[in-house]
């Protein structure tokens, strides 16, 4: 028998897609294992996620509003999470594939002895063991592995990769202790929120990058963010187009940048090189523009459609205002 | 002041890449190894900070690696760094997240450090969980996903991305600090920096020169890889061209519709 925890990842009360697909897949891994569906909810504005949690099928909800968590970076999370893990016993806990996600993973297995696996797309449990599906090597390879030896399990999971759904759960809530005699030695100055409540670019369904062939910043705010807003979607970038300063490189999708699993992806001006592709090859259903009919992205896009962007993505854009309109 | 600067070395991404399928474990044939792009990012911040500090501040590489990786460590010695070591034994095979973290912490203590500094994922194994981890076994802070860093009076200062922006947070020495892309472009070695690489010492190291109390490699592992495959792959779509922008976002627009994404 295995428990399942969910690390839930939010700022100040405002949590993402993700917590619940976590908190989905988590009761699912628990009956299966044979444990219980815990979630841990750390610092101010928990109490406000944990309401937010009762909605999904969850056994506990364990949460403090300690405050030190956004005062201090990584260790009083750390902690917390430790501790709970091992007052829960044995467990596989999920967090987000995020960069908080990955860094409190590898803390915490450190510290539980625990395996650890990230970025994965799919988790399987045969025999009471827990099988996670990750690509590897920039995408370049699938790969199943397995804990092993060992009392505790780290997974990180990758945004839009399982499903969330609400369902009734005990949901019961009780307060973390504070771990005690610890001095925390990195403290944070400043915290700035950018672009705040827009969907980051791993959790959004739909992704409208941009390329060189946008040929300046303005283009991805002009042209790009009305068709991602009109569709409910992000704006995302390749690196050609994030080293030139077009826009931050928290933008940019690829072997280096982020890797994104969206419904629909549509790459504008974008050549479709294999170190883009493999940020993006997951998505659901792949559309390109590009002027030219020979480019690479051709080869696995589900439709490319040669023409000029610039005249294409405001006409589209209209299109899709319009028909929003007449269902709305 | 000693910087180490932690570098893997993964399958070049651009040649064919492989898992052993008797091992399954990566296949790791001498030409096709690079220095993980990652790494590329955390050499040029050492360097950056050594620049900054001057006096007689050093960079030393570190990869736990098998010693066929040598020529792609002097890679990292000829961007700039002053020497290098390297942890290289056959009882590491196989090794995961919780070995890695736990070898490099001992090998790290043997060669002394003041700062740490690390790239934010390895490319081939995908975890992103190593420096957080070395910096719980080293029993010291980490200060994860930096931008920029400096050190003012023994602490370091350093502004770091976070998933919704950024932050700036202020830490003690000895620390792990891992990078992002954002610290700037790598530098390309240059002519004397490929012919000064080839004197700078490259320090083995073996498993029993460090005298862990518990199992690493295969045995040792938390994880263990059950099978893979490459992905499926997509199939070639449609091309069609669009004689003007009306006609081309009418072509786009049916499509969604066809596949139900409006
Ligand atoms: C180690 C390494 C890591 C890398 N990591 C990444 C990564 O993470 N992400 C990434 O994206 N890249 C990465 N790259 C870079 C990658 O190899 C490509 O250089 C990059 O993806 C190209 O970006 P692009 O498609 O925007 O530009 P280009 O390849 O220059 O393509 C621009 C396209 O725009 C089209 N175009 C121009 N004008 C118009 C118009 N008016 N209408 C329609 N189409 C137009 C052109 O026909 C062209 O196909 C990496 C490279 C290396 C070596
Ligand atoms: N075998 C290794 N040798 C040296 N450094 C490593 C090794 N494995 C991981 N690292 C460092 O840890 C970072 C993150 O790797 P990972 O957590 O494995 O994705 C890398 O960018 C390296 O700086």
């Amino acid at each position: 028998m295995q428990h399942v925890v969910v690390f839930v990842e939010h700022k100040a009360g405002a949590t993402r897609k993700v917590t619940f697909e976590l908190a989905t897949e988590a009761r699912r891994l628990a009956d299966q294992l044979g444990g219980k569906a815990h979630a841990v909810v750390l610092g101010p504005g928990s109490a406000a996620i944990a309401e937010q949690l009762k909605a999904y099928p969850l056994d506990e909800i364990h949460l403090s509003e300690d405050s030190d968590v956004e005062k201090f970076l990584l260790a009083p999370a750390v902690e917390y999470l430790d501790a709970a893990a091992k007052s829960i016993g044995s467990c596989i806990i999920l967090l987000p594939n995020t960069m908080l996600g990955k860094d409190l993973g590898g803390a915490v297995a450190a510290r539980l002895s625990a395996g650890m696996t990230s970025d994965v797309t799919e988790i399987t449990v045969e025999g009471g063991r827990v099988n996670c599906v990750s690509p590897k090597l920039g995408g370049a390879l699938i790969t199943s592995c397995t804990f092993k030896d060992a009392d505790y399990g780290v997974i990180t999971i990758r945004p839009n990769s399982f499903a969330a759904t609400p369902g009734a759960g005990a949901g019961h809530v009780s307060q973390l202790e504070k771990p005690v005699g610890n001095t925390y030695a990195v403290s944070i100055e400043s915290d700035v929120e950018e672009g705040s409540g827009e969907l980051g670019i791993e959790e959004a369904p739909v992704v409208i990058s941009g390329g060189r062939g946008l040929g300046g910043p303005d283009p991805f705010t002009t042209l790009l963010k009305p068709l991602a807003d009109a569709l409910g979607g992000a704006v995302g970038a390749t690196r050609a187009a994030a080293d030139a300063g077009w826009v931050p490189y928290s933008l940019q999708i690829g072997q280096t940048g982020k890797t994104v699993s969206p419904q629909l992806y549509l790459a504008a001006g974008i050549s479709g090189a294999i170190q883009h592709k493999v940020g993006m090859r997951s998505a659901g259903t792949i559309i390109a523009i590009n002027k030219d009919g020979g480019v690479p992205i051709g080869e696995f896009a589900d439709l490319l459609v040669v023409g000029d962007l610039f005249a294409i993505i405001p006409e589209l854009t209209k299109l899709v205002q319009e028909a929003k309109a007449v269902h709305a | 002041m000693k910087i180490v600067v932690t570098v893997k070395l993964v399958p070049d991404a651009n040649a064919e890449k492989r898992l052993d399928p008797a091992t399954k474990t990566l296949d790791r044939q001498p030409g096709a190894t690079v220095l993980n792009p990652f790494d590329e990012y955390a050499i040029e911040a050492a360097l950056q900070l050594k620049e900054k500090l001057g006096g007689d501040t050093t960079v030393t590489v570190f990869s736990m690696v098998p010693e066929t990786g040598k020529e792609t460590v002097r890679k990292a010695l000829a961007m700039g760094a002053d020497d290098a070591a390297m942890l290289s034994d056959p009882g590491l095979a196989g090794t995961d997240v919780w070995g890695t973290a736990y070898a490099m912490a001992h090998a790290l203590k043997k060669i002394g450090f003041d700062l740490v500094i690390t790239g934010g994922l390895a490319e081939d194994g995908n975890t992103g969980g190593v420096p957080c981890a070395l910096a719980e076994h080293l029993g010291i802070p980490a200060l994860t996903n930096a931008a920029k860093i400096d050190i003012v009076d023994g602490k370091l200062h350093i502004q770091r991305e976070t998933d919704s922006g950024h932050q700036v947070v202020q830490g003690p020495l000895p620390a792990v600090v891992s990078v992002t892309m954002a610290v700037g472009e790598p530098r390309y070695p240059s002519l004397k920096g490929i012919m000064g690489a080839k004197k700078k010492t490259v320090t083995a190291l073996t498993l029993a020169d460090l005298g862990l109390e518990r199992p690493v490699g295969s045995a040792g592992a938390k994880t263990e890889v059950l099978s893979f495959a490459p992905p499926p792959s997509r199939a070639k779509g449609q091309i069609v061209t669009a004689e003007d922008g009306p006609s081309g976002a009418k072509i786009i627009f049916d499509f969604l519709k066809e596949k139900k994404l409006i």
